[in-house]
């Protein structure tokens, strides 16, 4: 099992030997990042950095006046050596196949990756990897592992990505009040007491919960069950180089003992979904 | 040029009969699973088989839901389901999970399969993804414009449908777990607790809310017929059969009179205003014309006006007798300008002179919902089983 990265600075030199692989927000086409990257600085550092795999994410949702650019820069990256692309839109998909691109894609929409036969439907159309929803529980995790050929990721530790709207939505707030304000808040959920940043960007307005997802108690459990790669998302992240340097070692040991683990109880008991079932149904 | 197909939600047997009696020229139904609105009443397998013998008569489509973001657990039984309800002769499934449409596409190819707005479709490329996968229609994102629609429809000729009236995401359908997140409440299973209606603190401000308000398109229409939309979409599996009623009857009207090109300004003015009774938000184009912008939202947290206009649900009407029998909805008296209106769309306004409960006694005024009541009523409409009888004025509020 594998550290993949998703980085929250542009020097790229700290994360090498800290991790196995990083995930690279691609300007103009990656949402939710505090940093991106350009296409020549992803070339740059793909040869730059040959032991640490690349992924690069392009998760916006697209419009018809993106599909040539779109197509511009898969061509672009299916020249070079990276490991695979994230992707939301399906256009990218399409693109793929119509181009005949060699360049592995992640499945990563969020939300919507959350069974194995889903998985092994996009394997079957050349989709090599899969980004897991965070909102499946661990056991559901683990069946997926097992049913489907797909290599699995496993969002281990993030402040989580809750919802993306292509509305304005601070922007919208304070042209209500008739004011100038910031492009992004931290707002409280008044009965669950929990705090959420709300940040505008181009593309639209992101929710995270202002709240560390805390996974590093189920890593060995993944690492059991052949998980491929654990994600983990800087941003927010409180002394993160050293969160993934132990991690890779806990890794390389075996998962092995409980001092990784308890040192890490200290970014919190948050433990998303991974033993926390939702409900759909609340009438009989 | 094919006419452009109506197409109304349907949350039980009795409200599917009268959409389908009111002019929508298809409904969409949940079945007890795996759509997205798990908490409306939704249909049994044999519900879905009279749905469709009934739709089937009139010439008319019934299309289910299948669009939930399906977990590993929920695809035990969904090939037996699919099968059941394939055999109840259902017009088309509406799938979000490309898994689900690959399945319905190998086994079931006589069926059409609809792609959900649920995939949050943006874009030509995507829509030929799906196209390729074996679908039939897509149902666009609700963010596109105009433009962008008219694009998708001349770059892929496939059939588009489109979200013309009610309810709106904040965010992209699909992309957003803030119920899961608030209330543990699965959105993308059906469970969504409307978490964008919620209002939440923010220090020393006012509270931050991001609310939309509803849909609506009447006023294009005609644009969207002339740009190549096949089907016109209302939301709303949970609205009433008042609302049903008079939301589907007024779009039927205005498409109608698009075709046959009797809609004026003036008579869109009258229909949007009859849109106007049974709305309880605020209603705007949303992307149509423009990005979406702070004038499409709420900053006030939940919004939603009651409405008392519907009075009452014809069970038939005596010609001789000259009598309404009728279930009563909501109060009025003797004196109140009330109207009455049918599902072909006839309409009759008068003032009530005599009222009876179902002893015969003669009343002043209607009080008790659900009750039965007779109205005294000559006119020669044909006021048949399922019109309906609204409010114009109290006569309180003429006084």
């Amino acid at each position: 099992m594998k550290v993949l990265v998703e980085v929250g600075s542009k020097e790229i030199f700290r994360y090498v030997d800290k991790c196995d692989a990083l995930l690279l927000g691609l300007e103009k086409f990656s949402v939710m990042n505090s940093v991106t990257f350009s296409l020549e600085e992803i070339f740059d550092i793909v040869s730059s950095y040959p032991t640490l795999e690349i992924f690069v994410k392009m998760d916006k949702n697209i419009f018809n006046d993106g599909i040539e650019e779109v197509k511009r820069v898969l061509k672009k990256l299916n020249a070079i050596s990276i490991r695979g692309i994230f992707f939301y839109d399906l256009s990218l998909l399409e693109l793929k196949h119509e181009l005949s691109l060699e360049v592995d894609l992640v499945w990563s929409q969020t939300h919507m990756v959350t069974n194995y036969r889903t998985c092994n439907y996009y394997k079957e159309q050349g989709v090599r990897y899969a980004l897991l929803s965070k909102e499946i529980t661990l056991e559901e995790i683990i069946d997926i592992v097992k049913k489907s050929s797909i290599k699995t990721i496993v969002e281990v530790v993030s402040l989580p990505s809750v919802g993306y709207s292509r509305r304005k939505l601070v922007h919208n707030y304070y042209e209500e009040l008739k004011e100038k304000g910031k492009s992004s808040l931290s707002v409280l959920e008044k009965v669950t007491n929990k705090k959420y940043l709300v940040k505008e960007e181009d593309a639209g307005t992101f929710f995270l919960l202002d709240e560390v997802l805390n996974g590093t108690s189920v890593i060995s459990t993944l690492y059991q069950e052949n998980v491929d790669y654990v994600l983990f998302r800087e941003e927010g992240i409180p002394s993160f180089m050293e969160l993934i340097s132990d991690t890779k070692k806990y890794i390389h040991d075996g998962c092995i003992g409980e001092d990784y683990i308890n040192k890490y109880k200290k970014l919190g008991d948050s433990t998303g979904f991974f033993f926390k079932k939702t409900i759909y149904r609340v009438k009989k | 040029m094919k006419k452009i197909e109506l197409l109304s939600p349907a949350g039980d047997l009795e409200r599917l009969k009268v959409t389908l009696l009111y002019g929508a020229d298809a409904v969409y139904i949940g079945g007890e699973k795996y759509g997205l609105r798990a908490n409306a009443t939704n249909f049994t397998i044999e519900q879905i088989r009279e749905g469709c013998l009934f739709a089937h008569k009139l010439g008319k489509k019934v299309y289910l839901t299948l669009n939930i973001v399906f977990h590993n657990e929920d695809m035990n039984g969904v090939d037996d389901y699919i099968s059941s309800v394939v055999d109840c002769g259902i017009d088309a499934f509406i799938v979000s999970d490309p898994f689900i449409i690959s399945y319905i596409k190998s086994h079931f190819p006589q069926v059409e399969v609809h792609l959900s707005t649920q995939a949050s479709t943006t874009n030509y490329k995507s829509v030929e993804y799906f196209m390729n996968q074996g679908v039939e229609r897509v149902v666009l994102a609700r963010e596109l414009s105009l433009d962008e629609i008219a694009d998708i429809i001349k770059k892929t000729g496939i059939d588009i449908e489109v979200f013309i009236h009610g309810a709106m995401c904040t965010c992209y359908s699909g992309r957003c777990a803030l119920s899961n997140y608030v209330t543990n409440r699965d959105a993308n299973r059906g469970g969504c607790a409307q978490v964008c209606r919620f209002a939440f603190s923010l220090d020393g401000k006012k509270d931050f809310t991001f609310a939309t308000k509803d849909n609506n398109l009447a006023k294009y229409i005609g644009n969207l017929i002339d740009i190549g939309v096949r089907s016109l979409k209302v939301e709303g599996r949970m609205r009433s059969l008042y609302y049903l009623a008079t939301v589907i009857g007024t779009y039927r009207e205005i498409i109608d009179r698009y075709y046959n090109h009797t809609l004026t300004e003036d008579v869109l003015e009258v229909l949007e205003e009859r849109l106007a009774r049974v709305a309880n938000r605020a209603v705007s184009t949303h992307y149509l014309l423009k990005e979406a912008d702070w004038e499409d939202q709420y900053y006030t947290g939940r919004n939603e006006a009651s409405n008392q206009d519907y009075l009452g649900q014809v069970i038939s009407y005596d010609k001789k007798k000259k009598l309404i029998k009728f279930f009563e909805r909501n109060y009025f008296e003797v004196g109140d300008l009330l109207e009455v209106f049918t599902p072909k769309g006839e309409r009759v306004s008068f003032v009530v002179r005599k009222l009876y409960d179902e002893d015969g006694n003669l009343l002043d005024v209607a009080r008790h919902p659900d009750n039965i009541y007779y109205l005294y009523l000559d006119t020669s409409i044909d006021i048949v089983e399922y019109s309906m009888i609204r409010l114009f004025h109290h006569k309180k509020e003429e006084e």
